[in-house]
């Protein structure tokens, strides 16, 4: 187990640059997740740890070695893929313990290690069958095995559960969770699911065109995202967008969002110095659909962090947990999240409450937070 | 309900039809291209006198090997009467040792096209393409000059190495089609586990590649067996493959023809490659979409 440093990595495939500039760095036993829309460039990362591919430029260390320009099999690193790839001509027994026979570990060991593994994975009954004769979720933990069976400095996770059906993705990021609590190692995985970001990593970095927008904890990336690229990709529903001004009022800032008739007028909760520069001007506000709910308790209340507005309601989404609600604000669709004994009818007018210290504000022009 | 009985077995009355017609057009298709092949065997059984007295299509009244026999121990191919079974084993010796050696070549380099594409792979790819058509006859006197100089000149390994060189374009398009399919991730994931290139492909890529071997081994043994023009500017007298030979015995213009003799020396010819699409060829048209549709 090691810690993983990348140094103003840059990848060029001829002129088109896939990677600028990356620096990342990571302690032992951090889970970091790569996430972002595909063609990013998160995969293209993963292959310069893995050494698959080499780097135009930087440099990437594990622990205090540089390994740029050392051979995959020397990195002491193991990956798991999306397709598994694993060897079909091979037993389950043979797939996990071939990179092990490679490096000429003795047969007893071979098979002390492939017992702690399939007992680790359960794949104990599988041990004989080919690839072929297994199902998707048991072709994953051999493939899971096989990185395990190596006990390597790091784990790399290309998409290892795009292949697999819904339900069986649930239970199986809950296993890759536990398997990493157990075992402590550090682990680079490579999702476009940001739900799977969310749930697995330590820290998160958003990757966009090349460019690392955002390199943070979950919960800094989703209560603070760096940029409108990153407040929407994170979160399900994704957070709304709304053009409003930034009003002074008695020394109390406020959003105010134009709409036909009178605007609404949400005071902030609090004004960080940052915002002060924008007094005036167009900002956009963005606020993720759980803050915007039904009427709480006490949001009339003077110096609530909730602040009330009426709207009518344009469509419904139940989703039994919650009812996604949808209302029309300023030409935009905006979606509040319900509790469904509160949940109105469509047609309806009803009253919401912005929970006012959750919000982000961000630039128009530079999309960037403020 | 009653309509729809009436229906159905109106349908199945017509389906019968179309079937019977279907199957007569296909006994029809197979009878013509049987029937050389069976006029040729019961010529072959037959005696000298029985030829010149029967007809062409008629059964042999008594069958007799005289025929294969004599074409196999005592044929007169040229002015050597010793049969066609020196140039039999002539043709094995270079059939099979040429198929072996460019399908291994073919399945190398195919692994190096597609899963260790280096800068030029695809000129590479573009100019072995284009050996494929590229007519024997273009190739005859450069090769021959090349086999002078290396001291093969009318021998088998010259052959092997002429139909080697030849084949070459096209076992690599089979392998190169059939291993693009495979994904790429497999020789990733080997390599992380610490194995190079020969071990990959060894242990990894040879073992999933029996359809196309399959393949390449049937096209690769029918082309170099049946090849005359070749086996005829490369090789002479007795080093000369079959197909040469059988053409000798044939074309021999003193004496009686031995119609019966020369039937069974043309069969014997065509025995081998018959043999291999018998017991490969279901492989052959598997393997050969299995490379096309994916490549």
């Amino acid at each position: 187990m090691a810690s993983l440093t990348l140094d103003k990595v840059r990848k060029a495939f001829g002129p088109v640059e896939v990677l600028k500039e990356i620096n990342l760095a990571i302690d032992d036993g951090e889970f970091l997740v790569l996430v972002g829309p595909s063609g990013c460039g998160k995969s293209t990362l993963l292959n310069l740890i893995a050494g698959l591919e080499t780097s135009t430029d930087g440099e990437i260390r594990i622990g205090d070695r540089v390994i740029n320009d050392v051979h995959p099999k020397d990195r002491n690193i193991a990956m798991v893929f999306q397709s598994y790839a694993l060897y079909p001509n091979m037993t389950v027994r043979k797939n996990i313990t071939f990179g092990l026979e490679i490096r000429g570990v003795s047969n007893q060991e071979r098979d002390k290690a492939v017992a702690d593994v399939a007992k680790l994975l359960q794949i104990e009954p599988l041990l004989d069958r080919k690839p072929s004769q297994l199902s998707g979720g048991q072709r994953q933990r051999v493939a899971m095995g096989r990185a395990l069976v190596r006990d390597p400095d790091i784990f790399l996770f290309d998409e290892p559960l795009s292949n697999l059906d819904a339900k069986l993705r649930v239970d199986m990021r809950t296993e890759i969770k536990k398997l990493h609590q157990r075992l402590g190692s550090t682990i680079v995985y490579v999702t476009h699911d940001q739900i799977e970001a969310m749930t697995l990593a330590s820290r998160i970095a958003v990757m966009k065109d090349g460019i690392l927008q955002q390199f943070d904890t979950p919960q800094n990336i989703y209560e603070r995202p760096n940029n409108m690229f990153v407040a929407g990709f994170i979160g399900s529903p994704s957070m709304n967008f709304i053009n409003a001004t930034l009003s002074e009022d008695n020394g109390k800032l406020a959003v105010t969002i134009p709409r036909g008739g009178d605007p609404i007028v949400l005071p902030l909760f609090e004004a960080p110095e940052s915002y002060h520069g924008y007094v005036g001007k167009d900002v956009v506000f963005g606020i993720r659909p759980e803050a915007l709910t039904h009427k709480r308790t006490g949001s009339d209340e003077p110096g609530s962090q909730y602040v009330n507005f009426d709207s009518k309601v344009e469509v419904i989404e139940p989703t039994g947990a919650d009812t996604m609600t949808v209302i029309e604000i300023a030409g935009k669709e905006i979606v509040a999240r319900v509790r469904p004994d509160r949940a109105p009818t469509p047609g309806e007018s009803m009253t919401f409450s912005a929970d006012m210290s959750q919000i982000s504000l961000f630039d128009p022009d530079t999309e960037l937070r403020i | 309900m009653a309509d729809i009985q009436t229906y159905s077995h109106d349908a199945g009355w017509k389906h019968t039809v179309l079937r019977g017609l279907l199957y007569l057009v296909l006994i029809l298709f197979a009878a013509y291209y049987l029937f050389p092949l069976i006029v040729m065997i019961s010529t072959s059984l037959k005696s000298l006198d029985e030829i010149r007295e029967g007809s062409l299509i008629s059964l042999p009244r008594v069958v007799t090997f005289d025929a294969w026999n004599y074409a196999w121990n005592e044929a007169c191919v040229g002015v050597e009467c010793t049969g066609i079974k020196i140039y039999f084993w002539n043709s094995v010796k270079m059939a099979i040792p040429a198929v072996l050696i460019s399908t291994f070549l073919g399945a190398i380099n195919g692994y190096a096209l597609t899963k260790w594409r280096f800068k030029g792979a695809n000129i590479v790819f573009a100019l072995l393409l284009f050996g494929c058509f590229i007519p024997f006859q273009v190739v005859l006197l450069p090769m021959s000059q090349v086999l002078g100089k290396l001291g093969l000149a009318s021998s088998t390994p010259g052959l092997v190495l002429v139909h080697v060189v030849y084949g070459l374009c096209f076992t690599t398009l089979f392998f190169r089609n059939y291993y693009v399919s495979i994904p790429d991730e497999l020789v990733k994931a080997a390599t992380i586990d610490g194995a190079g290139f020969f071990t990959i492909f060894w242990r990894i890529i040879l073992p999933i590649s029996t359809p196309i071997i399959v393949v390449s081994v049937i096209w690769q043994f029918t082309q170099i067996w049946n090849d005359f023009l070749f086996g005829a500017s490369f090789a002479s007298g007795a080093n000369a493959p079959m197909t040469v030979a059988l053409n000798n015995i044939v074309n021999t213009t003193t004496g009686v023809k031995q119609y019966n003799v020369d039937m069974a020396a043309a069969l014997l010819t065509g025995l081998p490659t018959l043999l291999v699409y018998v017991l490969a060829g279901k492989y052959f048209v598997r393997g050969l979409t299995a490379g096309s549709v994916k490549g």
